[in-house]
Order: structure tokens, then C-alpha cells, then sequence
């Protein structure tokens, strides 16, 4: 079969461009948007879904990860009483202020454990241990902190909260949705640091469940165990998480109108393009129709051209999509271009582009064949 | 028996609140291998007429059979049908596909009307050969000369041996030597493979190859 509608769309090849860049542009628009959304959220929640616990026992009521208010730490104790917890630690998690060699100060969001690594956070160990926590006045930082905090080193001294802590070790990869800075130190540490806030307290109880223990049958007991407390599986709350951010600021809506307008250019240029190509061309549509062909042959066609035009312009999208990442790495940023999201995309894209094609479709039903008699 | 008959045929046009009677009750006849040459003054319905037969607008009123079979012309989908089983066209301005080289203009039209893969492209070859064009077969019309494009434009019209051929002032855009031999070329196939062939046009160098010649005027068929 002689491919009509590709050959043309390949014979002029300036337009075939212009149409190729216009969806190029939208699908990386969109994808780095998207990407960075997702970075962001993922973020938000890295130490829910990295730290290996099944529950989270919080506060009542609280929002997210990062917006906690702390309670009595011997609630630990009634935690680790019910059947089916393997073992149970208390975790807090507080704003604590740096003083930098500069004078200057800076937030860190401290991460406190009696013992951190049996719970396999963090994650990313670059230099140091976690061990070496309690024995001290000793701190680890997140190496994202240096964007912030300027260089350090193992064996710098940092003030936090007023207390000189010599920093033991550095972690990657331990990031908050903020951006700001993740720090880690023993438990009794953080409660000499901040007394009056967290003397006694904790911010959240973590537990690991036992072997064949059924999650939901645990989570309803700790629930009945501790009223004032909610108990989430680490997805529902890492959910919840997220679900904050979302909602309750401007992120989702700033990524959906980007997404949208994204898409509005792709729709514009490919319906531009392939109208205005459609209204050079009507004299040869109309010959179609006059030699035999139908409408319907003319709708493939368009539709052909359209989803050409929708991969390749995807293809050319994707690649400075990908090739951006360490560029917004750079920048402390996350770009996550998630297979699923890279589908949908694409999937988005070919969608988008046919429907820029209707345009065409609404003025190839009404050729008139006869045109092809006049000059 | 008649390839294509039009019978008492009206075509009427509304133009804002007027109403405009191009065709008032046209009719001619081709039999098979006859060469007729329509000619008209500009108005007097000649392309109205061409439309008509070619299933590319319906009459008003009157009878139009094509292959021996009454068109049905109350259905756009049953015209298209008639086109593609049993007219070819060639055009004033050729019409030919820019983006396809003159062999595959040829294999669309056979592609259209059904005829597909290894069968479409040898058939498009003997037809570019026929037109005697096949060392530019796989040349784009824009490197072709008019006469070239014309006589891609006939390989076409002849493509699945349609039963009318229908052609608009095929040498209007071409000097007068191409002009002749692409007359002599057209009316000769059209002749050896039995096809009806009606030329509208204002060039008297048809006269000389028609069978007929039938003027129309302010709609109606003179002579």
C-alpha cells in the first residue's frame, strides 16, 4: 500500500519540524514537570518508604511526615506489649536550628533513634556510622545539607540548637520535601537539645511486625491500645503525606496547570500545523475523493500523520527530559521520570494529537470532490 | 449498450435567494471505445455535466447510468462507489500527489480501488510503461515535465481499467506538439481497451481525434 498521509508528511519537511518540535516541547514540559512533582513528593515521604517499619504510630490527627506534635515516649511500651510487633522503637523528628561558621543560622529536620540501624536508616551511609551516634555529641548530616549549611567535613564541629556536635558521619539521598536539610543523632541527644519540647516525648513510636502477623488485625490493636494516637501502615501514611502536600498547598494545583498548559501548546501546534497543512492540501484530499477514496481513508490519513508526528515528537521530548536530570540534580532538585509515567505521556501525547486531527477531520468532511475541477 | 448515458439531466443551484439552472435537461451517450469531445462556451454548464457523469455531484433531476447501471445518487457513499469502480479522471491542472513519484500516484489509484501489494505495483509499472514513462517511474512530479505529468495523470485514470475516462481540458497547460501526443496517446488506449473517453475542452486539436463532437450551451446539449 502506497502510505499516502506519511509521504506527505515527510515531503514537507520544514512543517514536519515545526510540528515535531511543537510536541517535543510539550512532552518535555510536561515530563520534567511532572518529574519534578514526583521528585518533590517522593521526597516527602523517602523516610517512610526507606525506614523498615510496617506501622507508624503518630500523633492524633497529624497532616504529614514533617508536621508532628510529640507525646508521652512510654507509650513505646504499650506498643511493643501487643501481639504481632516484633519490636517497636520511638523515632522523633524536630526542627532544630545549625549555626553556621558564617554567623548565620539554618533549619535541619533531626531524625533521632536509640538505634538507627535496625531500622536501615538512613539508607545511604557515605562516611561514618551509625553507631557512633550514641556515643556522643556527634551528629550526621545529609551531603544535600552543604547547599545550605556550605562544606563540612567528618570531624567539623556544628552548633545545633545551641550544643557544639562534632559530625560523625554524612548520609545521601536523605531528603525532606522542603528541601530542608536532614540531620541524624541518638534519641537522648535530641531530648537534652530540645528539653522542653521533647523531654519525655517522641514524635512517632515505628514498628516492625512479627512474622505471619496479619498488619490489620495489629494496627486495631495498637489503635484500641493508644486512643490518643493514630496507627498507619507505612503506604497509608506515606499516602497521607503526600496527599498534605497536594492539597493543602499550591504544588498539585502549579503541576496540573503546567501539565495543562503543557498540553494546550501541544494541542495548538499540532492542530495548527496539520489544519493549516490540511487547507493546502484540499485540492489533493479533494482528488482522493474523486478517484475513489472516501472520507474515511482521508480520517486515516490525518490520523496517521497526527500519531507520527506524536511519537516522534515524544521521542525527541524525552531525550532532554533525561538528559536534565543531573542538571536539576545539580540544583538540589529531583527529577523522576517513572516508567508508568513515561507511558502515560506517550499515551497522552498520540491522545492529544489525534484530537488536534478532529480539526482536520471537521473540514475534510466537507470537501466537495468537484473542487478538483476548479483552477 | 452505453458505458455511460445522461438522460434529460437538470441541476439546479441556489445562490442566495436566487435560484440558478445550470443544467436545463442534458443528454449524450458514450458507447465503449468512443472518443466525444464536450465543448462549450465558459457558463454554459460543461463542468457542471463533467461532475455529474463523474459521480462527483448529483443531478437535479434526470437519469444517469454509468457501466450500464442507473447511479443512485441520493447516497454520497454509493457516488464514491461509481467513481471507483468505473470512472478515471484526468485534470486540467494534472492533480497529481506531490509527495509520491509518478509510479506510486499510479499504485494509489489502484490501491483505492482495491487493487493492493505486489499486484498494485506491477500493474502501476505496465501502466507507467504504457504511457511510455518508465524510466521516470520512480521520479516525484516536480521533476517531471507537464507532458510527463499528464501522461502520469492518464496511467492513473486507467488504473483498474475503469469503463469511462473523464477529462477535464487535459492540454490546456501543455504546448501544442506535448498537446498532440498526449491526445494521440489517450484516445488510442482509450480506444484499443474499450473505454469511453469524454474530453471537455476548448482546444480544436481534439476535434481530431474525437469520434464526436457535442457542444453545450446555457445548459442544454446543441448538436
Amino acid at each position: 500500500m502506497v502510505d499516502l498521509g506519511l509521504k506527505t508528511l515527510l515531503y514537507d519537511k520544514v512543517r514536519f519540524l515545526i510540528t515535531v518540535s511543537g510536541v517535543a516541547f510539550a512532552v518535555t514540559l510536561v515530563l520534567v514537570q511532572v518529574g519534578l512533582f514526583v521528585g518533590l513528593l517522593d521526597n516527602s515521604t523517602i523516610t517512610i518508604r526507606k525506614l523498615d517499619a510496617d506501622l507508624w504510630i503518630t500523633s492524633k490527627n497529624s497532616p504529614n511526615l514533617d508536621f508532628v506534635h510529640q507525646f508521652p515516649e512510654s507509650n513505646l511500651y504499650r506498643a511493643r506489649a501487643v501481639p504481632g510487633v516484633a519490636r517497636a522503637d520511638n523515632l522523633i523528628l524536630s526542627f532544630m536550628q545549625v549555626a553556621l561558621p558564617t554567623g548565620a543560622e539554618e533549619t535541619a529536620i533531626v531524625y533521632a533513634m536509640e538505634d538507627f540501624s535496625k531500622w536501615g536508616v538512613p539508607w545511604q551511609i557515605t562516611a561514618g556510622s551509625v553507631d557512633d551516634l550514641k556515643r556522643g555529641s556527634f551528629v550526621m548530616f545529609d551531603e544535600s545539607a552543604s547547599k545550605r549549611f556550605g562544606p563540612f567535613a567528618v570531624g567539623d564541629y556544628r552548633e545545633v540548637n545551641g550544643r557544639r556536635l562534632k559530625v560523625v558521619g554524612t548520609s545521601r539521598e536523605a531528603k525532606s520535601f522542603t528541601t530542608t536539610p536532614l540531620a541524624f543523632m541518638d534519641f537522648r541527644r535530641a531530648q537534652e537539645l530540645q528539653p522542653e519540647l521533647l523531654s519525655g516525648k517522641t514524635s512517632y513510636i515505628v514498628v516492625k511486625l512479627a512474622p505471619g502477623a496479619d498488619v490489620e488485625t495489629v494496627r486495631a490493636e495498637l489503635g484500641r491500645r493508644l486512643p490518643y494516637n493514630d496507627v498507619f501502615t507505612s503506604a497509608a501514611w506515606a499516602e497521607r503525606s503526600r496527599g498534605y502536600w497536594i492539597e493543602n498547598t499550591g504544588i498539585g494545583f502549579n503541576a496540573f496547570l503546567t501539565v495543562f498548559l503543557g498540553c494546550l501548546v501541544g494541542v495548538v501546534v499540532v492542530a495548527q500545523t496539520l489544519y493549516t497543512s490540511t487547507m493546502e492540501h484540499l485540492k489533493e484530499f479533494g482528488t482522493v475523493k474523486a478517484i475513489g477514496g472516501s472520507n474515511l481513508d482521508i480520517y486515516r490519513m490525518l490520523g496517521k500523520q497526527a500519531t507520527v508526528a506524536a511519537v516522534l515528537g515524544f521521542v525527541l521530548g524525552y531525550a532532554p527530559a533525561q538528559l536534565l536530570k543531573p542538571v536539576i540534580a545539580a540544583a538540589g532538585l529531583k527529577l523522576i521520570i517513572a516508567p508508568q509515567t513515561t507511558f502515560i505521556v506517550l499515551l497522552g501525547t498520540v491522545l492529544l494529537c489525534l484530537v488536534s486531527a478532529l480539526v482536520s477531520f471537521r473540514k475534510v468532511a466537507g470537501i466537495d470532490p468537484a473542487l478538483v475541477f476548479r483552477a | 449498450m452505453f458505458n455511460l448515458s445522461a438522460e434529460d439531466v437538470t441541476k439546479t443551484f441556489r445562490e442566495g435567494r436566487e435560484t440558478v439552472n445550470v443544467l436545463k435537461g442534458a443528454s449524450l451517450q458514450l458507447a465503449p471505445g468512443e472518443v466525444l469531445a464536450l465543448e462549450g462556451p465558459s457558463g454554459s454548464g460543461k463542468t457542471t455535466l463533467l461532475s455529474i457523469l463523474g459521480c462527483l455531484l448529483s443531478a437535479t433531476s434526470g437519469r444517469v447510468e454509468v457501466a450500464g447501471k442507473s447511479v443512485d445518487a441520493t447516497k454520497p457513499s454509493k457516488l464514491q462507489a461509481v467513481r471507483r469502480q468505473h470512472i478515471g479522471f484526468v485534470f486540467q491542472q494534472f492533480n497529481l500527489f506531490p509527495a509520491l513519484t509518478a509510479l506510486e500516484n499510479v499504485e494509489y489509484a489502484l490501491n483505492l480501488k482495491g487493487v493492493v501489494g505486489d499486484d498494485a505495483t506491477r500493474q502501476a509499472r505496465e501502466l507507467v510503461a504504457r504511457v511510455g514513462l518508465a524510466d521516470r517511474a520512480r521520479f516525484l512530479p516536480r521533476d517531471l515535465s507537464g507532458g510527463q505529468k499528464q501522461r502520469v495523470a492518464i496511467a492513473r485514470a486507467l488504473a483498474a481499467s475503469p469503463a469511462v475516462v473523464l477529462a477535464d481540458e487535459p492540454t490546456a497547460n501543455l504546448d501544442a506538439g506535448v498537446a498532440a501526443q498526449i491526445l494521440d496517446l489517450f484516445s488510442e488506449l482509450a480506444r484499443r481497451e474499450g473505454r469511453s473517453l469524454l474530453i471537455v475542452t476548448h482546444d480544436p486539436k481534439v476535434r481530431r481525434v474525437a469520434d464526436r463532437v457535442v457542444h453545450i450551451e446555457d445548459g442544454r446539449i446543441a448538436a
